[in-house]
Order: C-alpha cells, then structure tokens, then sequence
C-alpha cells in the first residue's frame, strides 16, 4: 500500500490542514492510482509479449474511481467487481505480484493460476472477487452487505459495475432488495459511455444508465465526475456514512472513460474521432499530480512516490515472470471445501 | 419415534439446524409469514424471528445471490426456489458462481449455500412446474445434489447439508410432501454420499431415486408376490457425491441393473449410473441394463397424460418383467 | 412315490436299466438296493427313496429312457416329490448341427471365410467351440478339431456370444464359462427361453443336479470325513480323465546335472532376490532350455488335429501352479521362446502369484503349447504327468538333490557330488515315438548341463 509520508511545512500548509481530506490521504490516492497504472501499462505490454494469455480487460483511465472508494472505505469492507477487476483489487491492497502472476498463469498469482484475469479475489484484503457474468455481483455484493447486517457490524458492501449492467435483470432485482432490506450496500456505476462496443445511449431509455434509474428504487441520484479522485472519495464517504447508519443502499453514477477497448482483442474503432483525445485531457492521473503540486506537495516527493511505484512494479514484474506455472496437481484440487474434487466413491 | 410427514421433516429439520447455529439463516419467496406455498417451512418465522426467516420479492436472482454474498461473508444461508424449474431462471447465480467461487479463487472463497427446492411432477401442474432437474444440478461441476424419499432422510440430509460447507441443492419432490414416515429422537443427521438399501432381494436391483423409490418398493412387492422376481432397491440419496461402491456391490450380487428415473430420458441421472456399471462391472453382469424414465417430452397437465408419462408402479412391473428373465 | 431314471452325470441324459432287484408286489425299506442302471460310461447301483411295496414296475431290463421317466411306483408312507423335474437338457451339439444352420446367422461374431465355410459345410454353432486363435477366435483347426471329436484347448472354451439354442451368452456368463473351462451346451438355462444365466453356471459349477444317490454297498468303508470335491478339481478331474482317454502317453525320464545351473544360481541369487523380491529357482533355467531343445525338436511343441500334427511357431509355456491343494491352474507364458532368463523368471513369478490370488485373466490360461509341471519343491524323485490337452507332450520337474555321481575325466573316473533332478515327459504317442523324446530329452540335458548361465542372465 502507499507509503505514508510525513506532512511538510510549506506555503499552504494552513489550507491542507483545512482541507476535509488532507495531504496524507491524498498521497495515498495518488499512489494507489499510479500502481493501478503502472500495473495496467505493464499487463498491456506482458500481452503483447504473450506472456499473458487468453484476454485482459483493462482499466487504464479509470484509476480515480477505484482508488478513491477503496482510500475512502475501511480494511473490513467488502468489495465486489468486475472482469475489468485489476484496479480493484489492486486498490485494496492485494500484491502486484500476486495480481500480475494470476494474469500470466503462475503460481504466485492470486488465485493459483486457476481463475485468471476476469476473476482476481483477495479475500483477506475483502475483494471478495471479479466476475464475468454481467450483473451476477451485484445480488451477491446485496448478500454480503445483508450478512453485515445481521451480524450487527457496521461494514459496507461496495459493488463496481460498468453502464452495460444497468440493463440486465439482477441490477433491478438487486437494487430493489437492497433498498426493501435498507441493506448497507453502495452501488458504484462506472460509466465509460460504452457497453462493450455499443454506445450506452444506443441501449438504454434513459440518459444516465444507473443515475436515472436511482428514483425507481427510491434512491437518490447521484452523479459525479469519475476522473476526479477527490470527488470519488469524498461521494464515497457520504454513501458509506449512509450505510454505517443504517440508511441502505446508494447509487453512484461515475462518468468516466476508459482508454483502451474493451478487452485486448477490441481495437475499438467505435469510438467517433477526437473522443479519446478529448478524454485523454480529462486523464484521472496527471491531473490529479497537478492538484497534488497546487496544495503544496514538493516535487521531489512526487517523484519519490512515483520511482517506487516504479521500482515496485518492476520488481513484482520479475518475481511474477519467475513464478513457475502451476503444478499438476492443481487442477484436480478445490473443487470442495476439503480441498478434494471427489464425486464418488 | 415420532411420524412426520415429508412435509413436516423440511420444516423440522431446518429448525433443527437454526436452533443448533446461530449463523443459518433462511430466505425465499412466502417462507416466513405464509409458511411457504407447500406449507414446508410453517412456524419457522415464529420460532427464529423475522431477522433470521425473511420472505423476499419475486427475485430469484436476488434471492441466491444474496444467500451466496452472505455465505461468502460468514453465514450459513439456506434459500428456496418455490418450483425447481425457476432454476431456469436464475441458473447463473447456481452453475456459474456457487459452484465455480471457490475453484477459480483456489480455496479462497466458500460457498456454504444449501438452496431447497420444490420438485417433480404428479401432482397435475403442468409442464413448467413439474420437472425433475436434478440431472441438471448433477451434472455441474462444484454442485453436491441431494434428493431424500423419506421424512427421515429429508431431516437426516437437510442437517448435513446445512452442515456442509460446499453448496448443495436439496431437491424436494413435491408428490412426496404428504408422504408420512418415522422420525428417530433427537438430533438426526445423515451423512451425504450415503445410499440406504430399503429392500434386498436376488433376482435384479432396481436402483430408483425420491419420489420413484416408493413405486419401486411397490413395484418389488409385486414381482415378488406374482412374478417370482426378488428384487434389491437401492436409493442412492445423493447424487453428488454419489455411492457408486453401494449401487455396484448390489448390482454384482444380482447380475441385473434397472434404474428408475423421474427425469426426462435423456440425460437423466440414471444414465451416468449405467454407463459406470457398464464400464466397471461388465463382467458381472447377466443381462443389459434397462433404465425406465419418463419419456423425451414435456409433462402434460391432464391427469390421465401425467400419469401415462410418469413411470407407474405398473410400467415399472412390466418392464422388468420382460427384461429380466 | 416315484422312481425315476436318475441323471448319472452332466451330459447324461439317457439310461438303461440293467437290473431290477425287486418285482411287483415286494416290500421295500427306504435305501435298499432297488435296481440298476447303465449308462455309456458307468453302472450304478440306486437304492430305493422310500420305504413301501413296489406296486408298479413300468420300465423293463434293458430298456433306454429318458432321465427323470418314472421307472417304479412304490406305495408308502414318506410320499415324497420323488419325480424329480426333468431338468431342461441342453440340445447336443449333434442336434444343432442336424438343423444345418448357416454361417451368416453369426455374422455378430468375427469369423473367417474358412470357418464359415466349413461351419456352414458341417452345420456348427461357433458359439460351441472353442477358439484358439487370437482373443479366442475361431480357426479352422478348431472346426476340424471340433468335428473330429478333439477335446478343447487347454481346457478352456472361448465361447462365442450365442450357445447352441443361438440364445445369448451375457457377459457374466461367457467369463464364468471361460473361467471354468465350460461348454455352454453342457449346462442347461433357466431364463428366457432357455437362456443360461449366471446362476445356471454357478450352479453348475457346484455340481448342484443331484446325482443318484451312489450304492452304499461299493466297497467303502463307513465313516470318515466327506468331503465335497472343489469346482476346480472337478474340473481339473474331468480334464485328466479326457486327456488320458485321447492320449497314449508314454514316459520317458533324464537325469540331468544341474551343477553349472546351482553355480549360477548362487552367483546371482542374492543380488537377484534383493532386486526383485523373489527368489531365482530352477524352474526358469528349466524353461529356457526347453525353449531352445524344442527349438531343434519342433515336433514336441505340437497339436494332433484329426489326421495332422500341428506345429506351433510360438512357445507358449503352461506353468502348473498348485492352489495350496486345492486345485490346479496351468497359466501361459506367451512366446516363451523369446525371453531370456530373466524374463521367464518375471513372467512365470507373475502368473503364480496371480493364479494363487484368483487375478488371472481368461487370456492368460489360453493358447499353450508345452507345459512344465514342478514338484521339486516337495523333493519327489519322478512325476509322470497327464498331458495338458491338446498338447502333446508335458514335463516334469522334481527334486534337485546332491548325489554321488561318476565323472570321467582322462584321467580316469571319479566320485562327484553333484546336484541332480530328474526331468520326466510325458508324451503322446500319436504325435512322435520313443527315439524322438529321447533325443529332445538329450538335448534338453545338454543345454541344461552345459550352457553358460552366467552369460545368459547378464
């Protein structure tokens, strides 16, 4: 996870401490969102040197909206999301190692090699796994935040899905049960204006996919700038005040763009001209280094974080490459909670 | 002992299992306040309060994702598809996320989800409300399938399965649900993977399941008394996991194998079962093995259809009568 | 009650009374000699089921009739089923082939166009004999053996997967038949019309048709101990008396030195024992040789087939096992021929070891050609063994024990103390006379007493 740094005494130091988020937390945001980066860049290029397999969906351009909740929430929460995972549950702090060894096959991946890409889970780190069956989450991402419930803790279930989802049934199922059961659960819609290769506005009666169906589930609408991270984390704290409390579900629209296709395989020429490079200005990332150096961050701090972002990505590249592929007797194991895949006797 | 009846044993046995782990919980389409549409869950929301009992829209979806997201997350759920053919309707949440969780996360991930269900036909329902499907839960991998004939095993079962930390779906048939039987004192639970031999005869062994194992003990009566046919019946209880070692012992004793299946031909359970004591006991056996099974269609409404479709203590009679010589 | 012609053994379904001990209107006690019966291969004595007055005698001296016809009537107390249910006999192979069946009622089973031919010509259920081909397939010296009256291979019949009615063999049964040696025109079904069922070979097996009663008064002491003779030495009897009514066999015996194969043996024992967990005996030195003597005596490696003697190209070597006293089984070495020493020793270590533990298969007891029978453990002197049928000749193995023995030398003669054995074979005398035996026993001396063992076992 990032590295705290000390709070240094500059010009404006008197308006970081008035700040509702603070010099600390917003390191930590940056750092997250430039692991989240550097580790996409990096499975961008181990594809292209086949050394990842199969397909990738990659978040590049949408780092604010997984680091800002997963800064905002706490270590017990619970977070489900989607086949376009590796930001998540990087965010969470689940190893790079760990995340790019899943992606190529190895041991050391997350999952043994045995779920890949679309399915990146870190129980102990409360990403409770990706899934690649659109909308399938958002119930089980409900059951978690019931289970909570019952228990009597104060966690929160947070739920990332794309615009795409907002269509299929078990959005509406799950929306509607939160909201009767007052569930803690937030539900996070990443809107990047397409379902795989279609326009959203193709598909959808409504404008807003997820924000303009918030009031048939007496949810309010809630829209926000998904590129920003400070924005992300400050809607992030208010909807999971709401939960803590007791108040239920909550709807998050967030307006993003993702810089890539779809999946590898998508060389996305859907896309009308000028749209990604009027995008790419918007990049969640370098914006967010100018803010840093707008409130007084030095320079030389920045590139401090971002040279062990750097080295750390790196050397978990290495590692992961090292990593060997799983052994035989993987496939035939957990199956079953004994660890067995027996059916018979 | 005390007589339950099929019906009765559901209720009981979930209560069983509540009072014992604080951590079970039970959700499903007009299970609490009505006491479920078959009357199997009556006096649960009484006893174990609306926090633990919880009645749900019509969302089935919702319905077992949210008992997967809360089995992930330290309960021990149990959630009800009112008719097994809603399967149809939310099989993703079964086939592709329960059963597959903890494969891909390589153990990260538990499952302990016991999803009850209403099954089968004879009851005049028609064709959407009267399958027997589960052939197709047995036949995904990750899945454990559990089907009793009788109270007591709907008890004995449902407390393992409850207890079982993989998921499991316990089909109740529903021709069964006024069905009586005795119940053993006190805690009673029945280990899955388990087949019970209720009848052990010399001629053929008829290996039936659920609702058919009540018409193969009847049938086997009759062969017995009018046709000098002694017959074996074994009902294996569960399907996964599956008490081959029991089914084959019994059919090496006899040299004969019928399977009695309320699923549709193809495919049905009973077809794995042949092709395992084709391959394992072939040279044991003294005639082809026959499987008697409701026919390649739909069921029909009509009583009189139903009955001609489902296999009959009649059909059962017949065929083995003419197979096994 | 009744008294009916008793069935005297399996495939007999006929008698002849020969004697009558009482007449119309006599008493009778239970047990008493009542009459006698004759059948092609014995007379037996049958005593009277129950006690009572003979009020009707309705079967006269020298007449033939069917098993199960009612014979006598006595007229007693103890009115018992005494009519026996005539079993259902099974249709001799005589009969079928009296029907001329056709070879394309058996295009199921693969079938050269030389035994279809000659199956079609003689009107032949394949399903009634035996194959001695590969996995059991039918060749035409089988049909000729079969219509010559040739007894079956190795005791074992292959049966195809209908029997002589063209009903269906089922799988339990075609094993059991193959395990047990068994014609299936020899056992009589009781399923679908008239189907063998597993039951009916198992019943079979354990000789369940009752016999007559036999005559108390044959000359046997009463008392002592009955015991029941096993399935496999029924079966083992029943092959021994055949062979040695189809063979002449004559027995010829070598005393052999095994000096050269002791040394080797002791050289190599104790890395042999440790490497492979069993002990090296004689008995693969013993195969080898006989290997290489047949190699240069073919006619010993042969079958008598009608007017031919048979050579066979590949040595497939029977080994006599012992089944801790109580029966024998004769597994097969295949192509013995082609394996050294070492490897005879592994093979025939495997089919013992599987023989005793029931886990031979029915390709393993097929397809011999020679057969060697060891009794040396016991340290006996000579054996003269019955001949494993259709071969045409078998040896014996017996004790190896130190003897004085003369060695000449130039420098006169002298005492040894050598290990010496005799090798006995028996031999049928339709195949090859005295001299020939003698010579491959010569030879098989020989190459015992003066191979270079050390060589050959590497």
């Amino acid at each position: 996870m990032a590295t705290k740094k000390k709070k240094k005494a500059t010009a404006v130091a008197s308006s970081l401490a008035n700040d509702d988020i603070g010099e600390a937390r917003r390191l930590e945001l940056y750092t997250t969102q430039l692991e989240c980066r550097g580790v996409e860049q990096k499975a961008h290029d181990l594809f292209l040197q086949n050394l990842i397999k199969g397909t990738s969906h990659l978040g590049i351009g949408q780092e604010a909206i997984a680091a800002g909740f997963a800064v905002a929430m706490q270590p017990t929460d619970y977070t489900f999301c989607t086949y376009r995972g590796h930001n998540h549950t990087l965010a969470r702090g689940a190893s790079m190692t760990g995340v790019l060894g899943e992606l190529m096959g190895r041991q050391c991946g997350l999952l043994g090699g045995k779920g890949g890409s679309m399915h990146l889970t870190s129980v102990e780190h409360g990403a409770m796994g990706s899934y690649a069956i659109i909308g399938a989450h958002l119930p089980i991402a409900m059951g978690a935040a019931w289970s909570a419930q019952y228990r009597g803790t104060d966690q929160v279930s947070i739920c990332f899905f794309g615009d795409g989802t907002t269509n299929i049934g078990a959005f509406h199922e799950a929306l509607n049960m939160s909201q009767i059961w007052k569930l803690p659960v937030v539900f996070v819609c990443e809107n990047n204006l397409y379902m795989e290769y279609t326009p959203i506005s193709e598909v959808t009666a409504v404008e807003h996919p997820a924000a303009d169906r918030a009031s048939a589930y007496g949810m309010e609408r809630i829209i926000v700038d998904g590129n920003d991270a400070d924005e992300i984390y400050r809607t992030a704290q208010a909807a999971f005040a709401r939960a803590r409390a007791g108040d239920g579900p909550s709807l998050i629209e967030a307006m993003t763009y993702r810089h890539s296709g779809h999946s590898r395989a998508d060389p996305a020429t859907y896309r009308p001209a000028g749209e990604l490079e009027a995008w790419k200005k918007r990049d969640p990332i370098p914006n967010y280094r100018q803010r840093l150096l707008e409130f007084g961050i030095a320079e030389s701090d920045i590139v401090s974080i971002e040279n062990d972002v750097t080295r750390r990505i790196d050397e978990a590249v290495e590692t992961a490459k090292a990593s060997p592929p799983p052994a035989e007797e993987a496939l035939m194991r957990q199956v079953w909670a004994d660890g067995g895949s027996a059916w018979r006797n | 002992m005390a007589e339950l009846t099929y019906r009765e044993a559901v209720a009981a046995g979930i209560a069983q299992e509540m009072k014992r782990d604080p951590n079970v919980v039970f959700l499903g389409e007009d299970v609490a306040a009505a006491g479920g549409v078959f009357k199997t869950t009556v006096g649960l929301l009484e006893e174990f309060g609306p926090d633990r009992v919880r009645d749900t829209p019509i969302s089935e979806q919702a319905i077992l994702g949210a008992a997967m997201g809360a089995a992930m997350t330290g309960l021990r759920p149990i959630a009800e598809i009112m008719f097994s053919d809603f399967f149809a309707v939310c099989w993703d949440l079964v086939a592709n996320e329960m059963a597959k969780s903890r494969y891909m996360t390589d153990g990260q991930v538990s499952v302990p989800v016991v999803i009850r269900t209403a099954n089968g036909g004879g009851v005049r329902f028609g064709a959407q409300h009267s399958q027997s499907v589960e052939n197709w839960a047995m036949a995904v991998p990750g899945l454990k399938v559990v089907a009793p004939s009788t109270p007591a095993d709907v008890i004995g079962l449902l407390a393992a399965s409850i207890r079982d930390d993989d998921p499991v779906v316990f089909f109740e048939q529903k021709s069964l649900y006024a069905s009586k039987g005795e119940i053993p004192d006190g805690e009673h639970v029945v280990p899955l993977g388990q087949a019970s031999v209720p009848r052990r005869g010399k001629d053929v062994t008829i290996v039936a399941l659920a609702a058919m194992v009540p018409r193969a003990l009847a049938a086997a009566e009759i062969l017995a008394a009018d046709h000098g046919i002694d017959a074996t019946v074994v009902d294996p209880r569960t399907l996964v996991p599956l008490d081959t070692r029991t089914i084959l012992e019994e059919t090496v004793k006899t040299g004969r194998l019928v399977t009695v299946e309320e699923n549709p031909r193809l495919c049905g359970w009973g077809a794995e079962i042949v092709s395992i004591a084709s391959e394992e006991i072939f040279y044991d056996l003294d005639g082809p093995i026959v499987r008697i099974t409701t026919p390649h269609i739909p069921l029909p409404s009509a009583d009189a259809l139903e009955d001609l479709a489902l296999p009959s203590v009649e059909r059962i009679v017949k065929t083995i009568r003419t197979s096994v010589d | 009650m009744n008294v009916v012609m008793p069935q005297l053994g399996e495939t007999v379904a006929e008698g002849t009374v020969s004697v009558w001990h009482k007449t119309v209107g006599e008493s009778i006690a239970e047990n008493e000699l009542l009459f006698e019966v004759s059948t092609d291969k014995v007379e037996v004595e049958v005593p009277a089921p129950a006690s009572g007055v003979i009020t009707e005698i309705r079967v006269s001296v020298g007449e033939t009739v069917d098993v199960g016809t009612i014979l006598a009537v006595i007229d007693g107390p103890g009115e018992g089923t005494g009519e026996r249910k005539p079993d259902t006999v099974a249709a001799p192979a005589a009969a079928a082939s009296a029907s001329a069946t056709t070879a394309s009622q058996y295009d199921d089973i693969r079938l050269s166009p030389a035994v279809r031919k000659l199956i079609g010509e003689h009107g032949i259920d394949p399903g009634v004999i035996a194959g001695t081909g590969v996995k059991g397939r039918i060749t035409k010296a089988d049909v000729l053996a079969h219509v010559s009256g040739g007894v079956p291979s190795t005791g074992i019949v292959t049966a195809g997967n209908r029997d002589a009615r063209g009903q269906p063999l089922s799988p339990v049964v075609r094993r059991l038949l193959a395990e047990h040696g068994l014609d299936p025109a020899r056992i009589p079904g009781t399923g679908k019309d008239g189907r063998i069922k597993r039951d009916d070979v198992l019943g079979f097996v354990n000789g369940g048709k009752p016999a007559a009663a036999r005559s108390p008064g044959t000359g046997v002491p009463a008392g002592g101990q009955v015991i029941s003779l096993s399935r496999i030495r029924k079966l083992t009897g029943d092959h021994m008396v055949r062979s040695k009514a189809t063979s002449p066999h004559v027995l010829q015996a070598v005393e052999v030195d095994f000096a050269r194969v002791e040394r080797a043996r002791t050289a190599h024992g104790a890395a042999w024992k440790s490497d492979r967990g069993f002990a090296l005996t004689y008995l693969p030195f013993i195969a080898w040789s006989v290997c290489k003597a047949i190699g240069d005596f073919p006619h010993i490696n042969a079958s008598i087939v009608g007017d031919t003697l048979v050579l066979h190209d590949r040595v497939n070597l029977g080994i006599a096992v012992d089944l801790g006293f109580e029966g024998l089984m004769v597994p097969v070495a295949k192509d013995a021929q082609a394996l050294d020493i070492a490897g005879l020793a592994v093979t025939i270590r495997d089919l013992s070891v599987r023989a005793r533990d029931g886990k031979l298969s029915p390709d393993d007891l097929t397809e011999g050609t020679y057969t060697l029978s060891n009794s040396g453990p016991f340290g006996t002197l000579i054996t003269a063994p019955i001949i494993n049928q259709p071969q045409v000749a078998i040896l014996s193995s017996d004790g190896v024990r130190k003897k004085p023995v003369v060695i000449e030398s130039e420098d006169g003669d002298a005492i040894g103390i050598r290990p010496v054995g005799v090798l006995a074979q028996s031999f049928d005398h339709r195949a090859f006379d005295g001299a020939y035996s003698a010579a491959f026993l010569n030879r098989l001396r020989e190459i015992i007493e003066a191979t270079d063992w050390s060589a050959e076992l590497g």
